[in-house]
């Protein structure tokens, strides 16, 4: 061993520009990445708060209108009614497809056979292309689709504005409850077998133990997936851009946040007032992922 | 485990923000529901009450699949079908046909977006197995200069929501003339954070003896790292392509930003959004469009599922 490091030592000393050299071999190595993050994701955050000074239209920078681009946003209806909506779909969302997706991982850790057949079936949905998931709801909920047929009920889901958003919870809870079964299977298998052997010996049922034992102890996937959920129900675009021919219509019930950001950039062409709402955007995500943060903490300490 | 993509070796938080508390271990994720049988958490008890248990367990495991699959089997059908038979509903279609794919395939162009949805996920595939691997190793086996801080920035990039960088993209992209081209499009999806990350943690954990063995031998570092490291990689390699072509396969943001004005250049997903404003009630056609964009990804995952389980801590929830 020691012999090992006196020739490595001898060896670095003696090639002595080594050290040089295996640098700009590193940098070498990472250049093209680092440059593409500079260029896709760095210089753009500052580049959006510059562009969110101005009035910028097709042909660049009209006129500097100081913070005049934030104060229009806060007065702006239709910026909240999207931001209402955003909410509105990311509550519901989160709570639907942690509800299913809890649901089914409980279903299928319970299996004893077929588990893993089980598990990669229920996934498959996440992994589709949202356009071909959102064609294959849009016949599935038209007014003369299967889902009327088999339920009785009579709405162009995607078509009224009072059952529009809803149709998305239901779109997007549904495929996404796959990746959450994922992630409730991982923390169910962490809770060792004799809390549920210690449960039986109490004699509680399978309803109570559910409730009182396992829930109580996902509290970290909880904590977890509910977390992401909301990010991403904030985020939602694909789904609500494509059932909505990309205007949030109809009567802008499915106006969530980031395609009310695409109307303004690419429907109205005004760039300086759609960076500002990216940037007001991205505040309204730290800020809520900070508040489930500390709500979390805190039900943790009492 | 040599089969497994490791992911948690060191303190490094996982992909998403870092206000996102841990996610759970990938090694877990990746056993749960195979290896693990006997420790389902199922309360002993009396036989009768066990069969109960079990026909109740497997009637909503089908009752489940069914629900998550017919709408896919409905598009499989309806894909069969002409317009007049989808009045009636029928799972099976009376008069199977491939008419519907014929058409999607010449009249509306999917054959077009076919092929360039597959040959920007393959040239966008092979651009990131070689970056992100090159990057990965580097950040984990050679020493230079703000390394540490280099690779943060690497992890923050992950928090930039896409909605924040559409405008000045947008604005830059087309300054720069990359608007309704491919290479613009490849640029815009140019190494992953996240598959640079899982190589990274990957090469971390290859012992380091063989890369001294070729150091010893005279290899420079490129061929050490090509020669010896990349072969031992190919768990990592296969996770890194299976999500990066899903990834590229799927996407309809950029993709739209991207292509928007020039249809040629459509890939399926926006091609199917373009179909869906146009033509929304030609149901056959647009589903068969919709399996042509489904099935090379249905595909793969029946292949190689263990590696779309390895990429879901990193990717989190898409949009």
């Amino acid at each position: 061993m020691e012999a090992a490091t006196a020739t490595n030592a001898a060896q670095t000393k003696s090639i002595g520009g080594e050290r040089l050299r295996e640098a700009l071999v590193g940098y070498a190595f990472i250049a093209v990445p680092m440059l593409a993050y500079g260029v896709l994701f760095f210089y753009p955050i500052a580049y959006a708060i510059y562009i969110s000074r101005y009035d910028w239209g097709v042909l660049g920078k009209v006129d500097s209108r100081g913070w005049g681009n934030y104060r229009e946003l806060l007065h702006d209806d239709r910026f909240w009614i999207a931001v209402e909506n955003g909410l509105k779909f990311a509550a519901a969302f989160t709570v639907f497809s942690m509800a299913l997706g809890l649901f089914v991982a409980v279903v299928v850790n319970n299996a004893v056979r077929w588990r893993g057949f089980f598990r990669s079936a229920f996934y498959f949905p996440s992994i589709a292309s949202s356009a071909a998931i959102t064609a294959i709801a849009l016949y599935v909920l038209s007014r003369d689709g299967l889902f009327n047929r088999i339920t009785g009920l009579d709405h162009a889901w995607f078509g009224e504005s009072g059952t529009a958003l809803w149709a998305l919870v239901g779109l997007n809870s549904w495929t996404t409850s796959g990746t959450v079964m994922l992630f409730y299977l991982a923390y169910l298998q962490s809770i060792p077998t004799d809390v549920y052997e210690a449960a039986a010996i109490d004699g509680a049922g399978a309803w109570r133990t559910f409730w009182k034992v396992t829930f109580p102890l996902l509290k970290p996937g909880h904590f977890f997936v509910s977390t992401l959920m909301v990010i991403g129900g904030l985020k939602m675009f694909d789904q609500a851009f494509i059932a909505s021919g990309g205007n949030g219509g109809p009567n802008n019930a499915t106006l969530v946040p980031v395609l009310y950001l695409y109307r303004v950039a690419f429907a109205d062409v005004r760039f300086g007032f759609a960076a500002a709402v990216g940037l007001a955007l991205m505040l309204l995500m730290f800020t809520l992922t900070l508040v489930q943060r500390l709500s979390f903490g805190r039900t943790e300490a009492a | 485990m040599a089969g497994d993509v490791p992911t948690e070796k060191d303190a490094v938080p996982p992909a998403e923000a870092p206000l996102v508390p841990a996610s759970p271990p990938l090694e877990q994720l990746a056993i749960a529901g195979e290896a693990a049988a006997g420790t389902t958490g199922a309360i002993p008890g009396s036989p009768a009450l066990e069969r109960a248990r079990t026909i109740v367990v497997y009637g909503l495991l089908f009752g489940i699949a069914a629900l998550y699959f017919v709408p896919f089997l409905w598009m499989i059908s309806t894909s069969l079908k002409t317009l007049p038979e989808t009045a009636h509903f029928s799972l099976l279609p009376k008069h199977p046909t491939i008419d519907a794919y014929r058409e999607a395939l010449t009249t509306f162009h999917f054959a077009r977006y076919a092929a360039n949805s597959a040959g920007l996920a393959a040239t966008i595939t092979a651009v990131n197995l070689f970056l992100c691997s090159l990057g990965g190793y580097a950040f984990a086996r050679l020493k230079f200069p703000g390394r540490e801080a280099l690779f943060m920035a690497v992890l923050v990039t992950l928090m930039i929501p896409d909605q924040l960088r559409l405008v000045p993209i947008f604005v830059k992209f087309s300054e720069w003339g990359l608007l309704g081209h491919y290479h613009g499009y490849v640029f815009v999806k140019l190494a992953s954070a996240t598959q640079l990350f899982l190589m990274r943690q990957y090469f971390l954990t290859i012992p380091r003896d063989l890369e001294e063995a070729a150091k010893l031998d005279g290899a420079g570092y490129f061929k050490t790292f090509w020669r010896v490291m990349l072969p031992l990689a190919g768990p990592a390699l296969a996770a890194v392509a299976i999500l990066e072509f899903e990834g590229a396969w799927n996407d309809f943001f950029w993709a739209l930003i991207i292509f928007n004005t020039a249809p040629s250049h459509y890939t399926l997903p926006v091609g199917i959004f373009s179909f869906v404003s146009e033509y929304q009630t030609l149901w056959p056609q647009l589903m068969a469009s919709t399996a042509i964009a489904v099935a090379p990804i249905a595909v793969i995952y029946v292949f190689f599922q263990r590696y779309f389980v390895a990429g879901v801590a990193s990717a989190g929830v898409k949009g």
